[in-house]
């Protein structure tokens, strides 16, 4: 991961004479085009889908787990899951500049774009996450047979494989673009969302269990998964640096990312539960501000990267920086 | 000056009919299916006159936009868009470091020039990314969005390695260059490369176009002009990180900044795989980290 | 919302031409909230039919969007 070759033989002559980039612009114009997207929107749906997802995945670990006290995160997690097919899914047709045609998306399958791929992960996951949920309301209410339950236990394994997926594929959809700065780190970025989303379904999970011991078990997990965040934002940095797109994160959202991820996302959380481990008496209030501080900061990171992607198309300088030769003998981080 | 036998054939200038392969009187090119086709523009040549500009928009019904001034040298068009889907840029450049050249290289000026356009990527990063198939490849070589299918989801604009392709705002669609492709299916060459009078845009056969515009370098370094290469042909600038050869390339003598081309662009689908790999392995390195930490007995 | 009368002459995707009875043209695009389907004009176009376009000024473009579309029938059409 993140090496970089110094002189490739596959780049061929006529294009390693442009390296060194001498900051040409034209008229300082934009040399790509940001997405079009509503960054509070389809940031909004990319936290959701990786809550969601996560959740599908805990409650299918609860329920392989067994046991009283996991009885509750296997309950709440299939309810969480259905986070993208309820609230995902209406943000993604509303971004659609044609609404109308919204069902399009289903003509075709197509590995090279993961927003197809995220579609086909999207309506499995769906189709299986909200049968669970329902079976999983029916026998809450009483109204069920036993069997029921076990159905929703099935159902909740494919979720929770699409569930992993639907976490992290948002990462491979930014980085399969050319927006340097989405483009530049497509494994560490793949790291960061996938470790995000499941800190943030065990934080939301955390905040509505009562059992104190299934409360402290969800916190280490949620603590592993910010501890990876922040190694992976570490590794994302430094791929930023090397491809010279750093000046990116210089922008209002770019600072706005820096504090909000890393900050308010990840050391935050991390020091607060720390903190409950030597004030048993006020474990409960740290770790529940602990776990609202890594919904933030995750709900934050997703919409603050879509800004620092646009910012990075936008600026033809880092633009340039980014499709230098350079760049193309560096490996995928 | 040649022209082809069946010139002869067309001594008015109305016709109450199309010519039958028009192209071949007007490209030197018969236009058959199952071919490559694409433009190459030689910047050398070209003077700034945007009829390639006006032409576009006069065949494909393009409303006028970006209304005003940019203060920006000539160029009042600033750059592609859905609704211009020919861009000339003009960059000015009198001598070295601003000041006059007083022995000028022998070619026409120290002006820049170049008549911008969707470069038809021999591995469209658009066409990939497209979630509802409503890009596709024609029967011409050339990358075309359907518009009875495009949704507007908006994907394909930040996929695009040279910032061409984008959503109206109006109609809610993709739109970009189509390299005529209603022309093209009649027999005509595009509207652009027809109406150019330097014929700084030729259009024709890729493979054809690639010798052509080898041999055209091959003039100017002769004539002197040795800072004269080629954009977007099989490993020049333009065509790196897996995109393939440009179906629309182009001759220039300046970096490829100068005129916002990207030197080295990728194409962004090779970067799929690893971030969704990387992802899923994330999540069952954390999935068999929680499985251990739920089962722990308290 | 203001409207227009006209037959289309022109038909680009979903931008068309509509004369009006003075012989001025104007370009629209059909907007992607129309009930009417970009498919549907070049057949008024062929048809030479009489149509009336309900529309608002397009963002920075000179041209319209039109919202509606509605074929003039007999008495409607003079």
């Amino acid at each position: 991961m993140n090496q970089i070759v110094s002189s490739s033989p596959s780049v061929p002559a006529a294009v390693s004479r442009f390296s060194d980039y001498d900051g040409s612009t034209y008229y300082d114009r934009p040399q790509l085009k940001p997405a079009p997207f509503e960054n509070l929107v389809v940031g909004g749906y990319i936290f959701f889908a990786g809550l969601s997802g996560s959740s599908a995945l805990l409650a299918a670990i609860a329920t392989a787990v067994g046991g009283d006290d996991m009885a509750g995160i296997a309950r709440r997690g299939r309810y969480l899951a259905l986070a993208a097919p309820v609230l995902g899914s209406p943000l993604l047709i509303y971004d659609l500049h044609t609404p109308a045609r919204f069902y399009n998306m289903l003509r075709v399958a197509k590995a090279t774009s993961p927003m197809s791929i995220g579609t086909w992960i999207l309506m499995g996951f769906s189709a299986t996450a909200m049968p669970a949920a329902a079976l999983q309301l029916a026998s809450d209410a009483g109204v069920a047979r036993p069997w029921v339950l076990r159905v929703a236990q099935a159902l909740g394994l494919p979720a929770a494989l699409l569930g992993a997926g639907l976490s992290t594929y948002t990462a491979a959809l930014l980085s399969a673009t050319s927006a340097p700065v989405w483009a530049a780190a497509p494994r560490a970025l793949a790291v960061r969302f996938g470790s995000s989303s499941l800190a943030s379904a065990a934080s939301t999970l955390a905040l509505g269990e009562p059992n104190p011991d299934a409360r402290a078990k969800l916190a280490i997990i949620q603590a592993a998964a910010l501890v990876t965040e922040a190694v992976a934002d570490g590794v994302a940095q430094r791929a930023y640096r090397q491809s010279g797109i750093q000046q990116a994160f210089d922008s209002p959202v770019g600072k706005a990312e820096r504090l909000l991820t890393t900050g308010l996302g990840v050391a935050l959380p991390l020091g607060l539960l720390a903190l409950a481990l030597f004030a048993p008496r006020q474990r409960r209030a740290l770790s529940a501000m602990a776990a609202v501080a890594t919904i933030a900061g995750s709900a934050a990171m997703r919409v603050t990267m879509m800004g620092v992607g646009d910012v990075s198309a936008e600026t033809p300088d880092i633009s340039f920086r980014y499709s230098t030769p350079e760049n193309l003998a560096r490996l995928v981080t | 000056m040649s022209f082809h036998p069946r010139v002869q054939d067309h001594t008015q200038s109305t016709f109450d009919h199309v010519i039958a392969d028009e192209s071949e009187l007007t490209a030197g090119c018969k236009i058959e299916p199952g071919k490559s086709y694409g433009f190459f523009t030689d910047t050398t040549v070209c003077i700034g006159c945007k009829a390639c500009e006006v032409a576009c928009k006069e065949w494909n019904n393009l409303p006028a936009d970006n209304l005003g001034l940019t203060g920006q040298s000539f160029d009042n068009t600033g750059a592609l868009s859905a609704n211009t889907w020919r861009h000339v840029a003009f960059v000015e450049r009198s001598g070295c470091g601003g000041v006059r050249d007083m022995g000028e290289v022998p070619f026409q000026s120290a002006w820049l020039m170049m008549s911008d356009v969707c470069k038809h990527c021999h591995n469209a990063p658009c066409l990939e990314a497209c979630p509802t198939g409503a890009l596709f490849r024609t029967e011409f070589d050339t990358v075309v969005v359907q518009q009875d299918i495009c949704n507007g989801c908006g994907y394909c604009v930040p996929a695009c390695p040279f910032g061409v392709i984008d959503v109206s705002t109006n109609d809610g669609k993709a739109h970009k260059c189509t390299l005529c492709y209603d022309r093209l299916k009649g027999g005509l060459e595009p509207a652009c490369s027809k109406s150019c009078p330097t014929d700084s845009i030729q259009f024709g056969e890729l493979g054809d176009l690639q010798q052509r515009a080898a041999e055209r370098v091959d003039t100017l370094h002769g004539l002197g002009v040795t800072s004269a290469y080629l954009y977007g042909t099989p490993d020049a600038p333009g065509s790196t990180g897996g995109l393939g050869h440009l179906g629309a390339f182009f001759l220039l003598t300046e970096r490829p900044e100068v005129y916002n081309l990207p030197v080295a662009p990728t194409r962004p689908a090779d970067r799929v795989a690893p971030s969704l790999m990387t992802g899923l392995l994330t999540m069952a390195g954390l999935a068999l980290a929680a499985t251990a930490v739920l089962s722990r007995r308290t | 919302m203001p409207f227009m009368e006209g037959t289309i002459t022109i038909v680009q995707e979903s931008r068309f031409q509509m004369t009006d009875d003075r012989g001025a043209s104007h370009l629209f695009s059909l907007s992607p909230h129309a009930a009417a389907d970009p498919s549907q004009l070049a057949p008024l176009a062929a048809q030479q039919s009489r149509i009336r376009v309900k529309f608002r000024e397009g963002d920075n473009i000179i041209g319209a969007i039109a919202q509606s579309i509605s074929v003039m029938t007999g008495g409607e059409a003079r």
